[in-house]
């Protein structure tokens, strides 16, 4: 998606490097992908859509 | 130090390899103190820009090279960007990874490497659709572990 969009940053993390970080989002399975620091959040290996369809909810609100 | 990619692996990455047409600059960025892997993923990713003449690389130091980290919004160690090249241009889809790509994430690392090298997202026309008209910014936090 970053690839797309000049606004869109996509950054995979290693979860149990980054503890404190994965900790603050709740993160207690992987993948697990947050948008915008929180304002989003989709729980596992999930098709295009379901993603496409979160980044509407949070940029709405 | 002995090679972290044994020579199975580096066949199988080196064919996939072959079908890029477009460099990749692998920017990475260490530091000396408190990073457990940073050392292993710079070998990591020298082994693996290794395996092909599209691929060159950078290395800098999150704290010396702050500018150029805040400039591809690298916060962390070890951090990676992937970027495409134009000429001697670097271009930053804003595809980057922090932590040790290692076990599933090596095969995450191997395929974004080929997509930045195409240029091409793979994703559905509607997704592109939708993406192209965005105007404001998105951070995607994608949480992963080796295993």
């Amino acid at each position: 998606m970053a690839m797309e969009s000049e606004w869109v940053q996509a950054e995979a993390i290693e979860a149990t490097e980054f503890q404190e970080l994965a900790a603050r989002h709740y993160v207690s399975g992987v993948p697990n992908t947050t948008i915008n620091d929180g304002a989003g959040r989709v729980i596992g290996s999930v098709p295009e859509g379901k993603l496409v369809k979160e980044l509407q909810r949070v940029l709405a609100g | 130090m002995a090679d972290l990619l044994n020579d199975q692996i580096k066949g199988q990455v080196r064919e996939a390899f072959a079908e890029m047409k477009a460099p990749v600059h692998v920017l990475f960025f260490g530091e000396e103190e408190n990073c457990t892997y940073c050392d292993d993923t710079q070998q990591l990713l020298e082994e693996v820009v290794s395996l092909s003449n599209q691929l060159e690389m950078s290395v800098y130091d999150l704290n010396a090279n702050a500018d150029l980290a805040a400039r591809f919004n690298v916060d962390k160690t070890p951090g990676m960007v992937l970027a495409g090249k134009d000429g001697d241009d670097l271009i930053d889809y804003g595809v980057r990874y922090a932590g040790i790509p290692s076990g599933h994430e090596f095969s995450s690392l191997i395929n974004d490497l080929l997509r930045v090298s195409s240029g091409d997202s793979g994703l559905d026309t509607k997704t592109r659709a939708y993406l192209k008209d965005l105007k404001e910014p998105v951070l995607l936090q994608v949480f992963v572990t080796p295993t």
